[in-house]
């Protein structure tokens, strides 16, 4: 009798073992809906577009490669149902995601626990590298090294008296600013002030007016996109004059920003952001990338649409290396990536899982990105100081 | 100077929620139903405002009553069809209606609409205009303008006249109202109809100095419980000062603490009313 059950329960593990991954699949979280959703889409079809090339070509493995998308409506809670429902009943064997800093930490230790290898391809908040136990790989810079960037065009552009730090109130903006408030600190630049704000407010005009009195000599914001729109329409109402206005990407780093349709139009002129991927990078694929993108879409893609691109290629490289759709070896290939020729740069994971990637400073110029620093990437010299805004 | 700024700012945010509570606080009062679907219609009061300047050239600080008048016929239908089920029912089955119908308006302007946001570029928004030191986005002024001036006309229409008298009726005492030969049945469809067209209008009119997409509203039922509760429950003029009261504190803690404690600062007004003031700041009877 004993025997019979043991069996069994083996024959029943066993069974359930084989069912842990289907394969083929990978599971994909993103916000496809709610207050991000600009960013989701182009990570959406930045997804897209490495599937079909991945598929053209053979697909993964002697298959095509499947992907199951889930929304996490821009909310943390949400991306954490989607691992339970991607892993538990769709059965991937690998997930890429999620878009917010906010999102991918609430997925990082569920991942862990269930045993699943995960990429992230755009959460800046360095702390979505704590608590991985392995599984967790980010192929984005991080918000350190956002504000080493923004502090090192600083100093070669004229070091400002001192910086403001607006940013927006969830892991995202906590970080970037924390990150900003380290970096200036050690290279002396006073802090004037820091505000944090909740991104769905339909005015900042109070916290600008503060922001103001202070009157500092750079503003450094951690904003999304329908955020950064008000806070540069309601600085020129507020007639808010920093030397510089930069920022910590993202919103201000988005094809639609500088657009009067679906971001902040004139008013985003002149503003300085990091970002991780330009049309014009020297990587391989990049102008390509863009054209390719640009014929499908009808707008340039910005470095959120690319890092899901990547994201994507390297995740079925490394399902190729692993030799087999089991999670383990995925994690395992995973581990020992080194794509030395993608579109967004060399793809090398270090110890903590995370890819080394270069950052770039650019400015808005009538209603364009130049890249400004480093000299060395430069598509054009920075315009400065920043003209009031009674004198645009 | 830089206090009455944010005072002054505080007021015109302020003039919109006045609108969308007042909407809220006449739905409650008069049909003693908790609206969960308030923040969808004003939603869709967005939309409206959006295709019809982008489609049709058509201004939202003009258009606004055929906004209105849609979104009222859109409630009037949805009250003939749904709502009507579950008057004088547990506030349960109530609030799992307005919640199921949030849901399915948001679910449809996601097909229809799609998931992304929307902004219009309507240049006279976007101007400034300066008194002295003080600076105003001229689209915030006419949305408060509009706003507040529909908040008056809507408590002259209840005072004044006969289907408003009707209405304070019903919401008096439902039982008896209709010995009064009051059709209990229409007045609540009317006021149903006009809450939302408040919610929708207001929608339409934030349009200008903000962005859509479908989940926008949520915030706004939210901000609305809390301008219904600081009014006295039901009180169309309360939760009109209410909704100034609250655009005014929002601001003030932007400016004197930190724009992320402006939510705190709301639920916090909001608990304290509940427990020392629970008739509301405007509210007469305890």
């Amino acid at each position: 009798m004993h025997v019979r059950r043991l069996v069994l329960t083996v024959a029943a593990l066993a069974l359930a073992a084989c069912q842990q991954s289907k394969p083929g699949r990978l599971g994909i979280i993103t916000a496809l809906t709610g207050t991000q959703q600009a960013f989701g889409q182009a990570h959406d079809r930045g997804y897209e577009m490495a599937l079909e090339e991945i598929n053209a070509s053979g697909g993964v493995l002697g298959r095509p490669l499947e992907i199951l998308k889930y929304d996490d409506q821009s909310k943390a809670d949400i991306a954490a149902q989607g691992v339970a429902k991607l892993v538990d009943q769709d059965k991937v064997s690998a997930l890429i995601g999620s878009y917010s800093s906010e999102s991918t930490k609430a997925i990082v230790p569920l991942v862990a626990r269930k045993g699943i290898p995960l990429l992230m391809p755009t959460a800046t908040a360095d702390n979505v590298l704590e608590n991985t136990q392995g599984w967790s790989f980010r192929l984005c810079s991080g918000a350190t090294d956002y504000a080493n960037a923004m502090v090192r065009f600083w100093k070669e552009a004229g070091t400002p008296k001192s910086v403001a730090i607006v940013y927006e109130n969830t892991n995202f903006g906590q970080a970037n600013g924390a990150a900003m408030k380290k970096a200036a600190t050690e290279a002396n630049i006073p802090i004037a002030t820091e505000e944090s704000y909740t991104a769905k407010s339909p005015s900042y005009t109070a916290m600008l007016q503060k922001v103001k009195e202070k009157s500092p000599d750079a503003i450094y914001f951690a904003s999304y996109l329908l955020d950064a729109t008000s806070l540069m329409h309601q600085s020129r109402q507020v007639d808010l004059n920093p030397r510089y206005f930069t920022a910590a990407g993202t919103g201000f780093s988005t094809p639609e920003f500088p657009t009067e349709e679906k971001g902040a139009g004139k008013d985003a002129d002149h503003t300085f952001s990091v970002t991780q991927w330009m049309p014009e990078s020297k990587w391989p694929g990049s102008a390509q990338f863009a054209e390719k993108f640009k014929a499908k879409y009808g707008t340039t893609p910005a470095y959120h649409a690319v890092q899901a691109y990547v994201a994507l290629k390297v995740m079925a490289e490394a399902v190729r290396k692993a030799g087999k759709w089991d999670p383990v070896a995925i994690r395992d290939a995973l581990k020992a990536t080194d794509m030395p020729e993608t579109t967004f740069g060399p793809v090398k994971f270090d110890a903590r899982g995370q890819n080394l990637h270069p950052v770039l400073v650019t400015q808005i110029q009538k209603g364009k990105y130049v890249i400004v620093n480093p000299k060395s990437e430069a598509t054009g010299d920075p315009v400065l100081p920043t003209p009031k805004w009674s004198e645009r | 100077m830089q206090f009455l700024q944010a005072f002054l700012n505080g007021l015109l945010v302020g003039g919109v929620y006045a609108l969308i509570a007042s909407g809220m606080a006449l739905i409650f009062g008069v049909m003693r139903l908790v609206n969960f679907a308030h923040g969808a219609f004003l939603m869709l009061g967005t939309y409206l405002s959006f295709y019809g300047w982008t489609l049709l050239g058509l201004n939202p600080y003009l258009a606004f009553p055929l906004w209105g008048a849609v979104l009222f016929g859109v409630a009037v239908g949805t009250y003939r069809l749904l709502v009507r089920r579950v008057m004088g029912a547990s506030d349960f089955l109530q609030i799992l209606l307005t919640e199921g119908i949030s849901l399915a308006i948001i679910g449809a302007a996601q097909l229809a609409f799609g998931a992304d946001y929307r902004q219009i570029n309507l240049p006279i928004a976007n101007r400034i205009t300066s008194l002295g030191p003080l600076h105003f986005s001229v689209g915030y002024i006419l949305s408060f303008a509009v706003s507040l001036a529909l908040v008056i006309a809507l408590q002259q229409f209840l005072s004044r006249t006969e289907m408003g008298r009707a209405i304070r009726a019903v919401a008096q005492n439902r039982t008896v109202a209709p010995l009064m030969g009051i059709r209990v049945e229409r007045v609540s469809a009317i006021t149903f109809g006009l809450g939302i067209a408040c919610a929708g209008v207001a929608g339409a009119l934030l349009l200008p100095i903000f962005w859509t997409n479908p989940t926008v509203g949520g915030p706004y039922t939210l901000k609305s419980f809390v301008i219904v509760v600081l009014g006295g429950m039901g009180s169309v003029q309360g939760a009109a000062l209410g909704g100034l009261l609250l655009g005014v504190a929002e601001q003030f803690t932007a400016y004197t603490w930190a724009d992320r404690y402006a939510e705190v600062v709301n639920f916090v007004i909001f608990l304290a009313v509940l427990l020392f003031r629970p008739q509301g700041l405007f509210g007469g009877k305890g």
